[in-house]
C-alpha cells in the first residue's frame, strides 16, 4: 500500500504562497543554472560543439594543409608531421577532418531545426484538434515511422539530386513525424485545462490558442527535442554520406571519408577510418550531453 | 486517565516533542515543530488544521513513512510503546505489517491496478505468514466486515471495476487485515461523494466499534472530525495549538487560531444577507520559517507584546485536564468572538429583480460513447433573475458541470432546447456567439491552477481578456486592468507575477477578476473554493457577495458544499442523474419538506455543530448515466419509494408551493409528516 506515498515533498507553502518575495525564485533559478553550468557533461558537450564550430568557421585558417589539393605519401600512419596521418592518395587527414565539419553542420542543425519546426505545427494540430484529424495523421505517422529511414532517404535523394538542400529536407521530413508525436502528447495534456477552455468562452481563434496560450507550456519538450534531434539529425548526414547519397569524394565529409577508407582497415590503415569515425562519434555524443543536460534542468523547475 | 506520563505506557500511539525537517534545496526547513500527543487504544483522534500545516507530515511519520527529503530531526514515536524513530528497516517492515495501517486519500493508488482485489487482499494475510487457504477465508472475511455484500464476486473484479466507494471499503478491509494497534487514515473521504463519504464513515464509526485500534484521522473538514473523533488536535504552522475533546474544541474553542477557522466556515444555516464570513488575515508561516515566539502570531488579533517576546506554553484549560491551549490569553478569545464583521449596505439593499437574464427551455444534452447515447442532461428548465446565484447541487454524475457548459457553450444543447440571455436565443457553440453573448456568461473554475495560463504574467491574462471582451485597447485597457485588479483587492506588485507565485487564494482573485473583465451578466462559478482553504473560501465568498451587489451580476453557482451553497445562494436546484429533482428558495430546499435525494444529501453532511439529525441512508452507488433506472431514475436508491410505482413512471417536475419544484410521486404533505417537518 505505498502506492500513495508521496515520493518527494515540495511543500505547498514554497510553492505558492505570495509572501515569498519574487527575488528568491529568481535566485532559485539562478541556482539551478549555475547547477546545470557546474555539470560535467554540460561543460564537456558545449566545449567540443564549440572546437567543431570553430573548425567549421575557421577551417581555411585552421587546416595545415589543403584538405582537397595538398598531396604527401599514401597511407602513412599518424606522426608529428601528420598526426591523423594520410590518405590513400596522401591528402592530410587531419585537414580533412577540420574541413569535413563544414558538410556536417551546414546539413544537421537546420534539418533538425525544420523538422521540429514541422513537428510542432503537426503534433500541435494532431493534439489540439483531435477527433478525426489526429486519427488520420496518427496513422500517418505511425506508417512513416513504420518504414526504414534510410530507404526513404535514398528514394527521396535519388528522385530529388542530392544536393543540400534536398538533404536538409529529407531529415527534416524524417523528424517531423517523431517530433510531431512528441508535441502532440504534451498538447493532449494541455488542451484540456481550464486556461483553454477560458480562452474559448472570450472567443480566442484555434491559432492563437495553440500558438499563444498552449505553446509557451509545452516549450521544455520541444526544446529537449530539438537539441536530442540536432544529434540524430549529425548521424543521419553521416550514414547518408556514407551510403553515397551525400556528398561525393573527393569532398572531405566525414561520412564520405569512412566510406572511402573502411575497407583498408583489415590492411592494419585504420587511421584514415577511426579520425573521421571519431569526429562523428565526438559531435553526436557531445550533442546529446547537451540535450541530457538541458533535459535535467527543464524536468527540475 | 489523563494525558500524562501514565498515558505513555498505555497510549498505542504516543508522540513525544516530534520534529521534522524537509530538505529543499539543500536547507533543512522546519515542517513540524514540536508535536506531542497520545492517542489511547480505541480512540479516535483527529488532526485538523490548514494545508501545509503539518497535519499529513505528522501522519507520515508516525509509520515513518516520510518523503525522500523528509526527516525526523528530534523526538520519539512510540507505536503500542515501540519506539518507530530508531527501528531498523527490517524491523520497520515488521512493525507495518503487523502494528499499523494507513489510509490515504485516493484508494485507485492505493491498490495495484493489474491485479484482481481478492489476489490483493489475500496478500495480506500471507504477508503475516497465513497458508493461502486460510487468507481466502478471511479476506472473505475482512471485505463482509466492511459491508460488502458480495465478496466473493467482488474478489474476482479488478479495482477499477469498482466504484471509488467500494475501492475505499476494500482499501481499509487491507488496512484492517493485520488487526493494527494503529489506524491511520488520511483525508479517507476527501474524494467520495457525499452519500458514499457518509457511508464510509458509518462503517469507520462501526468497525472502530469492533476493534480496538486506535485511530489517527486528519481531515481538513471540521464536520468529520467531529463525529468521528473522541478527541482533536488543532495544528499550525507544525505545532498543535489546542486540544480537546471534539464537541468541547468546535463549541467552545480555545485558541484564536481554532477560533478563526470555525468563523470562517458557513455555519448553522447562516446566509450571505445576514452575516459577513469571518478571514484570517494573512497566510500561514513558510515552512523552515523561524518562529521564535507564538507561531500563530502574526495573523492574531489578540496578540499582545508578551506573545511577541515568551514562547506561550501548553496551558490546561478548565480543571479535567483533558483540554489544552497554546496561548497567553485564553481568557480574551470572546473578544474575537464579538468581533462580528458588518455586512455591507449594498448586500442588504440589493436584491434579485424579476427581470430573467437567463432562460432554458427543456435543454437536454446526450453524449455519445462507443455508440450509445448517455443523456447527460434531461428536459432541463431554468431561470435566473438579474442579480440572483442559482445554485447548483448534486454528486458526481449527476450533470451540474454538463448543464454550466451548455450555458456557456461549451457543449451545444440538443436540437428542441433553448439558451436564451435577456430574451433572445443565443447559438448553442460560443463560436457562434456574438461577443456581446460572450462578454455576458463568463466562468469561474474550480482549480485555478489549471485556469490561468501558467507562463502568462496576471496583467497578460487580465489585459487579454479586457480586449478580447471589451473591444478596448492601449492605454483604456490598461487603466481597466488595474482597477479591475484594485477592485480585487490584487496589488500593482501582483500585476507582473506569473500565477505560481501567487497564493491559492490570489490565484483564484486572479480568475474572478477575468470573468469580470467585460462586465458580465452572468458568472458560471465551478466549485470555486472547493480547492481552497476554509480561511481563504471565506474571503473568496465574500468578494464574490460583493461583486454581485455592486453589478448586479447573476451567479449559477455549482458546489457540493451544501454550507457554501446555503450561505450565497437565493435558490438551489438539485440535481441527479442529469434531471432537476428540486428547486426552490434557499430557505424552502433546506427546511423541507425536502425531495427524498435532497433530504438524504443534507442527513450525509457530518456537521461540525455536532447537530443530531435524523439520517436517513441511500443504498448503492450512483447509477450510470447511460443506463439510467426506470420510472423515477431515483427509486432505487430511495428509501421512501412507493413499490409498483416509483419504478413505473417517472414524476414530472411541479411547482409543490410558491417557487419550489419537485420531481416525486410522493405528496408533500406526506414528505412533511415523513421527514418531521413541523
Amino acid at each position: 500500500m505505498s502506492a500513495g506515498l508521496p515520493v518527494e515533498i515540495v511543500p505547498r507553502g514554497e510553492v505558492q504562497s505570495s509572501a515569498v518575495p519574487p527575488s528568491e525564485r529568481q535566485q532559485a533559478r539562478r541556482e539551478n543554472w549555475r547547477l546545470i553550468r557546474r555539470r560535467p557533461s554540460f561543460i564537456i558537450g558545449v566545449f567540443i560543439v564549440l572546437v567543431w564550430v570553430a573548425c567549421y568557421l575557421f577551417s581555411s585558417w585552421l587546416v595545415p594543409h589543403h584538405p582537397l589539393d595538398f598531396r604527401s605519401i599514401p597511407h602513412l600512419s599518424p606522426r608529428l608531421k601528420f598526426p591523423f596521418g594520410t590518405d590513400d592518395q596522401g591528402r592530410d587527414v587531419l585537414s580533412r577532418v577540420i574541413a569535413g565539419a563544414r558538410d556536417v553542420l551546414n546539413v544537421a542543425p537546420l534539418g533538425a531545426v525544420l523538422g521540429v519546426l514541422l513537428g510542432v505545427v503537426v503534433g500541435m494540430i494532431m493534439g489540439y484538434v483531435g477527433g478525426w484529424v489526429d486519427q488520420v495523421v496518427s496513422r500517418v505517422v505511425e506508417a512513416i515511422l513504420a518504414l526504414p529511414v534510410l530507404l526513404i532517404a535514398l528514394l527521396a535523394i535519388t528522385t530529388l539530386g542530392r544536393s543540400t538542400w534536398v538533404v536538409i529536407g529529407v531529415i527534416a521530413a524524417l523528424f517531423t513525424p517523431v517530433v510531431a508525436r512528441t508535441v502532440r502528447a504534451a498538447v493532449v495534456a494541455e488542451r484540456d485545462l481550464d486556461y483553454v477552455t477560458s480562452a474559448k468562452l472570450r472567443g480566442e481563434s484555434s491559432l492563437f490558442v495553440m500558438f499563444k496560450e498552449i505553446l509557451p507550456n509545452v516549450s521544455g519538450p520541444i526544446i529537449v527535442e530539438l537539441t536530442v534531434r540536432v544529434g540524430y539529425a549529425v548521424f543521419t548526414v553521416a550514414t547518408l554520406s556514407f551510403i553515397g547519397a551525400g556528398p561525393q569524394p573527393p569532398s572531405p565529409d566525414w561520412g564520405v571519408q569512412v566510406s572511402d577508407a573502411f575497407r583498408n582497415i583489415q590492411a592494419g590503415i585504420w587511421w584514415t577510418t577511426l579520425f573521421p569515425a571519431a569526429a562523428i562519434a565526438s559531435l553526436v555524443i557531445a550533442v546529446n550531453l547537451i540535450a541530457d543536460s538541458v533535459q535535467s534542468v527543464l524536468e527540475a523547475s | 486517565m489523563t494525558v500524562g506520563s501514565g498515558v505513555k505506557l498505555a497510549a498505542a500511539l504516543a508522540v513525544e516533542d516530534l520534529h521534522v525537517a524537509y530538505t529543499v534545496r539543500g536547507i533543512d526547513r522546519a515542517v513540524l515543530r514540536g508535536v506531542s500527543f497520545a492517542v489511547k487504544p480505541g480512540e479516535a483522534y483527529g488532526l485538523v488544521g490548514e494545508s501545509g500545516c503539518g497535519k499529513s507530515t505528522t501522519a507520515y511519520a508516525a509509520l515513518r513513512y516520510l518523503p525522500r527529503n523528509g526527516k525526523i530531526v528530534s523526538g520519539r514515536v512510540l507505536v503500542d510503546g515501540h519506539d518507530v524513530t530508531n527501528m531498523s528497516t527490517d524491523q520497520l517492515q515488521e512493525f507495518r505489517a503487523t502494528e499499523a495501517s494507513m489510509v490515504y486519500q485516493d484508494p485507485a493508488q492505493a491498490m495495484n491496478p493489474t491485479l484482481r482485489v481478492g489476489r490483493q487482499l489475500i496478500e495480506s494475510y500471507t504477508l503475516m505468514g497465513v497458508s493461502k487457504v486460510q487468507a481466502h477465508e478471511r479476506a472473505l472475511e475482512a471485505l463482509r466486515k466492511v459491508r460488502i455484500a458480495d465478496p466473493a464476486r467482488v474478489m474476482d473484479r479488478y479495482p477499477f471495476q469498482l466504484s471509488g466507494g467500494m475501492q475505499q471499503r476494500v482499501v481499509i478491509a487491507m488496512a484492517l487485515a493485520c488487526d493494527p494497534k494503529l489506524l491511520v487514515l488520511d483525508e479517507p473521504t476527501t474524494g467520495l461523494d457525499a452519500t458514499v463519504e457518509a457511508e464510509v464513515l458509518d462503517l469507520v464509526r462501526v468497525l472502530r466499534q469492533e476493534s480496538n485500534a486506535a485511530v489517527l484521522l486528519i481531515a481538513h473538514n471540521l464536520g468529520i472530525i467531529r463525529s468521528l473523533c473522541d478527541r482533536v488536535g488543532v495544528m499550525y504552522a507544525g505545532k498543535i495549538v489546542e486540544e480537546g475533546p471534539s464537541a468541547q474544541v468546535f463549541d467552545d474553542p480555545q485558541h484564536p487560531y481554532t477560533v478563526g477557522l470555525l468563523r470562517s466556515l458557513p455555519r448553522r444555516g447562516v446566509r450571505k444577507t445576514e452575516q459577513k464570513l469571518a478571514t484570517i488575515p494573512g497566510i500561514l508561516p513558510l515552512i523552515g520559517t523561524e518562529l521564535a515566539t507564538c507561531v500563530f502570531i502574526d495573523r492574531c488579533p489578540i496578540a499582545s507584546e508578551t506573545c511577541r517576546t515568551i514562547a506561550p506554553p501548553w496551558v490546561p484549560v478548565g480543571d479535567d485536564g483533558v483540554r489544552f491551549t497554546r496561548c497567553h490569553h485564553p481568557d480574551r478569545i470572546t473578544e474575537i468572538l464579538e468581533d462580528v464583521p458588518e455586512v455591507p449596505i449594498s448586500i442588504l439593499v440589493a436584491s434579485a429583480t424579476d427581470a430573467s437574464v437567463l432562460e432554458l427551455t427543456s435543454v437536454s444534452k446526450t453524449f455519445k460513447h462507443r455508440g450509445s447515447a448517455v443523456p447527460a442532461l434531461v428536459d432541463v428548465d431554468l431561470h435566473l433573475s438579474e442579480g440572483e446565484t442559482l445554485g447548483i447541487v448534486g454528486e458526481s454524475g449527476s450533470g451540474k458541470s454538463t448543464l454550466a457548459k451548455t450555458v456557456l457553450g461549451i457543449e451545444s444543447a440538443d436540437a428542441g432546447g433553448s439558451v436564451s440571455l435577456d430574451g433572445h436565443q443565443m447559438p448553442g457553440r460560443t463560436t457562434e456567439r456574438t461577443r456581446a453573448d460572450k462578454r455576458s456568461l463568463q466562468m469561474v473554475f474550480q482549480n485555478p491552477d489549471s485556469a490561468l495560463n501558467r507562463s502568462w504574467s496576471v496583467r497578460r491574462i487580465l489585459l487579454r481578456s479586457v480586449e478580447k471582451l471589451t473591444n478596448v485597447h492601449g492605454k483604456q485597457a490598461n487603466d481597466r486592468v488595474e482597477a479591475l485588479a484594485a477592485h480585487l483587492r490584487l496589488t500593482p506588485r501582483h500585476l507582473d507575477l506569473k500565477p505560481r507565485q501567487l497564493s491559492g487564494g490570489l490565484k483564484q482573485r486572479v480568475a474572478i477578476a477575468r470573468a469580470f473583465a467585460g462586465d458580465p451578466r452572468i458568472v458560471v462559478c465551478d466549485e470555486p473554493t472547493s480547492a481552497l482553504d476554509v480561511s481563504v473560501q471565506a474571503a473568496i465568498l465574500n468578494l464574490l457577495a460583493d461583486l454581485q451587489a455592486e453589478q448586479k451580476t447573476s451567479y449559477v453557482f455549482i458546489s457540493h458544499d451544501m454550507g457554501v451553497v446555503r450561505y450565497l445562494a437565493d435558490r438551489i436546484a438539485v440535481m441527479y442523474l442529469g434531471r432537476i429533482q428540486e428547486i426552490g428558495l434557499t430557505d424552502d430546499v433546506f427546511n423541507g419538506p425536502h425531495h427524498p435525494y435532497t433530504e438524504a444529501l443534507l442527513s450525509a453532511i457530518p456537521s461540525v455543530d455536532g447537530e443530531v439529525k435524523v439520517r436517513i441512508r441511500l443504498d448503492g452507488e450512483i447509477p450510470s448515466p447511460a443506463n439510467p433506472p426506470s420510472g423515477c431514475v431515483f427509486h432505487p436508491r430511495c428509501p421512501r419509494a412507493i413499490a409498483g410505482v416509483c419504478e413505473v413512471t417517472e414524476p414530472p417536475l411541479v411547482e409543490v408551493s410558491d417557487q419550489h419544484s419537485m420531481r416525486c410521486h410522493i405528496p408533500l404533505e406526506t414528505l412533511r409528516e415523513l421527514q418531521q417537518i413541523s
